[in-house]
This record gives structure tokens, sequence and C-alpha cells, in this order.
């Protein structure tokens, strides 16, 4: 079964934006795929269409086989969304903004609290369930914000830029959380982003954006070995014996010399934490020593400017956004 | 399901109670130019006996009043949607599993009574300086219901505004712009019969003119013939929240 199944999806914004331009993609049941691209790339309206905001003008989109446009009830009965922006009342408490959601989504009387309370103390805000969202910090309203599209336990959760304006520790712990209520209920993730480490590091799949139109997609590590996958160059203390090194590196399933020059060689390893280690030893057995290590592991971003020769995040744009999202987080709902 | 789904609609307006009582600024500002109306024009104008035909002024107009200040806060509601519409909460209720229509009306009722809460200050300030109200319990609720259900229609109609203008600078500019015109050409603070006949008509076109009336029997002259304004209420109330409805999905667009 798959969770999204989007075909040729056309979004004509005005009479000229193109903000997608035949757009298809698949999400697995139970898998983490990002949506990843630059600004203005469309990852948004094709979120703000699966989840039956946008009308689409071309092509089709369906959820666990229901149609957007013509199904969307039953769109909305099985997706958990966080939009870009901040969706909590700022003028009412965690509990209060959880207790409102929870009376909207319809869920029952007699679970409502218990509810609330486990989801609270899931994402660590008991403590602080009492106080006005305007004290909350930016990764206090994401946690508060995923626990209430959690409460009525969907099939597929749905985030626009989860992390968007969050310090690292804040980002991380966003994820944690994510990746631990996935380990206990197996929803399938759908997130945009335009951080690419993000996407490399939780998604086990990843669509490329750009422009309204899908560049590529596959597994973070299979992308990445459009780029030639990661580095590793190997310095030794002496002049080696290349075809004997050579012999014994590649014996080493996932790695290939990139190319050996008298006392160095360049690797390409498609693992480098787990492969490394083995690599070392094999040398270190076999009596060489080795006097420098140094490993550059390949990202996505180098994909995304491969394929289009653009990259995903551009500093300035960034912190523009940034800005305006912390900007209206303190303006408040 | 359908009965949880009338829940839903009810936390609208649970929502804006709990914001009222973190946050009753806006009730007690808003406070201020009604009793103002109530004990300086209302007494000054009681004094010169301007319109005769009418009884005692400050009981004549304080149905009118209280439906000034009402209003003016149901209309002025569209300016939460604005908000929500650049924060995510709309975002989030829309694809929410209820239905679109229970947010327009959710949010009516919700609106209704943030603005419902100047039927206490003004009817109290009225009482303080000697107006004639009835103290009938069954008249006091019914006249609460009446005023809920003509700002339920106000606040659709600032919905609806709000949805087609977007923007929070051209949405304070209409409602500024209808506000005033709204209740001086209505029967708030004087007599029909006493206005030239253009402003006569538009009075008679005007949602608020039922509502003074209907509120002025109940409250002032003790009377239960309000059936034909409440009809005329129901109608704009229903009218404003259809278009409400139809227009809420362009909010988000």
């Amino acid at each position: 079964m798959r969770a999204i199944e989007v075909r040729d999806l056309v979004k004509v914004y005005g009479r000229e934006v193109r903000a997608l331009d035949g757009v298809s993609l698949d999400v697995e049941e139970g898998s983490v795929h990002a949506l990843l691209g630059p600004n203005g790339a469309g990852k948004t309206t094709l979120i703000r269409v699966v989840t039956t905001q946008l009308r689409p003008n071309g092509g089709v989109a369906r959820v666990f086989g229901y149609d957007v446009t013509r199904d969307s009830s039953m769109v909305r009965e099985l997706i958990g969304y966080v939009p870009q922006e901040m969706s909590l009342w700022s003028d009412l408490s965690g509990y209060e903004n959880m207790l409102i959601y929870s009376k909207i989504y319809g869920i029952p009387r007699d679970s409502r609290d218990k509810k609330i309370e486990e989801l609270l103390d899931f994402m660590g805000l008991s403590d602080s369930s009492r106080r006005l969202v305007r004290t909350y910090s930016g990764g206090m309203i994401r946690r508060l914000e995923i626990a209430i599209a959690l409460m009525h336990n969907p099939r597929l959760l749905i985030l626009d830029e989860p992390t968007i304006g969050l310090d690292p520790r804040a980002r991380s712990l966003v994820w944690d959380k994510i990746s631990e209520f996935r380990k206990e209920n197996g929803v399938t993730v759908f997130f945009a982003t335009h951080y690419m480490d993000e996407a490399d590091k939780y998604a086990n799949y990843v669509t490329l954006l750009n422009q309204g139109r899908v560049v590529t997609h596959g597994a973070p590590s299979e992308l990445k070995r459009l780029v030639e996958g990661n580095r590793v160059l190997i310095t030794f203390k002496e002049h080696a014996d290349n075809s004997k090194l050579s012999k014994i590196i590649s014996s080493v399933p996932g790695v290939t010399i990139h190319s050996f020059n008298n006392d160095h060689v360049e690797l390409v390893v498609d693992d480098v934490p787990t492969k490394l280690p083995t690599i070392l030893e094999k040398i270190f057995a076999n009596g060489y020593l080795v006097s420098e290590v140094k490993v550059r592991e390949a990202t996505l971003d180098e994909v995304f400017i491969k394929l289009t020769g653009r990259k995903i995040t551009e500093e300035a744009g960034r912190i523009k956004e940034v800005v305006s999202v912390r900007k209206m987080i303190r303006r408040g709902g | 399901m359908h009965f949880m789904k009338l829940e839903s609609l009810a936390s609208m307006a649970e929502m804006e109670l709990r914001r009222l009582r973190h946050d009753p600024f806006e009730i007690l500002t808003r406070a201020v130019q009604p009793i103002l109306w109530i004990f300086v024009f209302g007494s000054v104008m009681a004094r010169i006996r301007a319109f005769p035909s009418v009884g005692d002024y400050v009981t004549f107009i304080t149905p009118g009043v209280i439906l000034q200040s009402s209003t003016f806060i149901s209309l002025a509601y569209g300016i939460a949607l604005i908000f929500e519409r650049e924060s995510g909460i709309l975002k989030k209720l829309l694809t929410s599993p209820i239905p679109r229509s229970y947010i327009v009306v959710g949010r009516a009722l919700a609106g209704s009574i943030r603005a419902s809460t100047q039927y206490v200050i003004v009817l109290a300030s009225a009482a303080i300086i000697g107006a004639r109200i009835s103290s009938n319990p069954l008249n006091l609720i019914t006249g609460y219901l009446v005023l809920i259900l003509a700002c339920m229609g106000f606040t659709g109609l600032s919905i609806l505004i709000a949805s087609s203008l977007k923007t929070r600078e051209r949405f304070m500019g209409i409602i500024g712009a209808i506000t005033m015109p709204l209740f001086f050409a209505s029967n708030a603070l004087y007599p029909i019969e006493v206005m030239p006949d253009v402003i006569k008509y538009f009075s008679l076109a005007n949602p608020l003119t039922y509502t003074v009336s209907a509120m002025r029997k109940l409250l002032v002259s003790n009377s239960y013939d309000i059936l034909q304004e409440t009809l005329i209420l129901s109608c704009f109330t229903v009218l404003a929240l259809g278009v409400a409805i139809k227009s809420l999905k362009r909010i988000i667009e």
C-alpha cells in the first residue's frame, strides 16, 4: 500500500507561476520520505495539495488510495499535519491547545485526557503544559504541534519544514521524538525540508525537487553514489607497495580505489563509519604504517548541484526565512 | 460521529472563552465607549428632550448601545482569521476532519460570545443611572439569545470580508468604513420616524435596526412581539454564514 501516490501533478498560481510542473512520486507505507529542495521548489505547494488545502490544476494525488480532491474528508481523517507556520493559539496554554484540538478532531471524551497527558509527557512538555504558548521556545512549539498532529493516531504524518528556525539541539530533539514515536507506532512520515543533512540523516527515501519538478529520487546512499560517493584519503608513513596494498584494500566489499600515488591512496567507500575500521585493520595487519586519514563524506547538496547546477541551501534566503518565521512565532497565533 | 462533530463546533466557542479568561483586556477597553454613550451622550440628550416620543432617553438608547458595542466586536472578529491565516492555524483547521461549515459556524459562535460580553456591561451601566430596564429573567435571557443570533450574522459577515480581503490593512479599512454608518443608519439612537427618507430606507435594510427593535421590545416595553424581527435576523444570519462558508476556502489560497 502506498501512503502517497502523486502523478503528473500541476499547480499554477495566477496564470504564470507553475509551482508544480508535472510532479510524480510515491511514498511507501512505513517509510520516512523527505522532500528536499531549495526555497521556491514547490515543496509547500505539493504538501498543501496532498493535505487537501489546494486543488491541483492537473494530475492526481492519492493518500492511501483516496483522491485528495474527491475523497478529501477521508484523507483528512488519515493524516496528521504540521504546517510550516505556527499553528497554535499563543494566548492559550499548551494543555488548552491540545484540549481544543482534541475536541476539534473528535477524540472520544473518555480517552481524551489520558491521550493528552501521554503525548505531553512523551514530548517532554508536561511541566510547561499550563504555561501560555507565547512563553514557549521554538523547539517546544514544534514538539507541541507534532503531539497535536499525532493525537488522532494518523497513518501518515506530514511535516512542512519541521525544524525551520530551530537551533541544532532543538532540531535533534524534535527528530528524536519523531523517530521514537515511529518505532512504537510505525507511522509513515513525509516531510519537506531544505536542510540536506536532515534528509540524509532521518529519511530512508529522498525526492529532490527543483522549480516544480522532481530532479531525482532514491535512498540517500543511492543518490550520493551519483557524485562518486564518500571519499577516504589514506597517507602512508613510507612509500608503499602499490599492487599489494591495492589487493588488500579491494578485498573489503563496498570499497573501490579511485587513485593511488606513491604514498597515498584515495578510496570511494559506500559506508564510511562501518567500512573504515575494517580497511585500517587490514592495512595494519599487513605491517603498513599510516600517517594520516582524511574523510570527505558526499552530501545530497553535491547531488543537487550536479543535477541542477544550483545549491539547495542559499544562506541569505535561509536567514531571511528564519527571521520571518521567528517574527511570526513572536507575533503569535 | 456526528454527535462528536457538534462537540468540535462547541470547542471553538470554548477556545474563545478560554482566551477571554487569559486576557479580558479587549472586553474592558471595548466597554469604555458604550459606557460613555450611556453616561455622557445619553444623559446630555435626555436633558434637552430631543425626541419626546421615546420616553426616557437613556432607557431608549440602552439596547442601541448594547448593539453598537457588540456589533463592532463581531465585525472586527474577522481580523482573528487573518492572523490565523498568516500563522498556520487556519491551515491546520482546514486539514482537520471537521466540515468546513463547522469552522465558520463555530467561529461565528465564538465571535458572538466574545461580543455578547457587552450585554452585561451596558445593562449594568444603564441600571446605575436609572434606566428602566426589564428585570424579568426570561426577557433578559431572550434578549441575550437575540443578541447572539444577530452577532453570529455580523461575525459571519466579518469572516466573509476577511476571506475576501486577506490583509489586515484592507480589512481594517473596510470595517472602519461600515461600522459607523451601520450604527447611525439604524434606530439605535433615535426613532426611525425622525430620519430623512433616504436614511429611513437604508435603516429598514439594516439588520441592526431589527436587533435593536427586538431588544427594545424585550427589555423596555416588556413585549414578546418579536417574531418578525427574529425571522428577519435569522435570514440575515443564515445568509451571512452561508456566504462566509462558501468564501472560507479562498482565504488560504
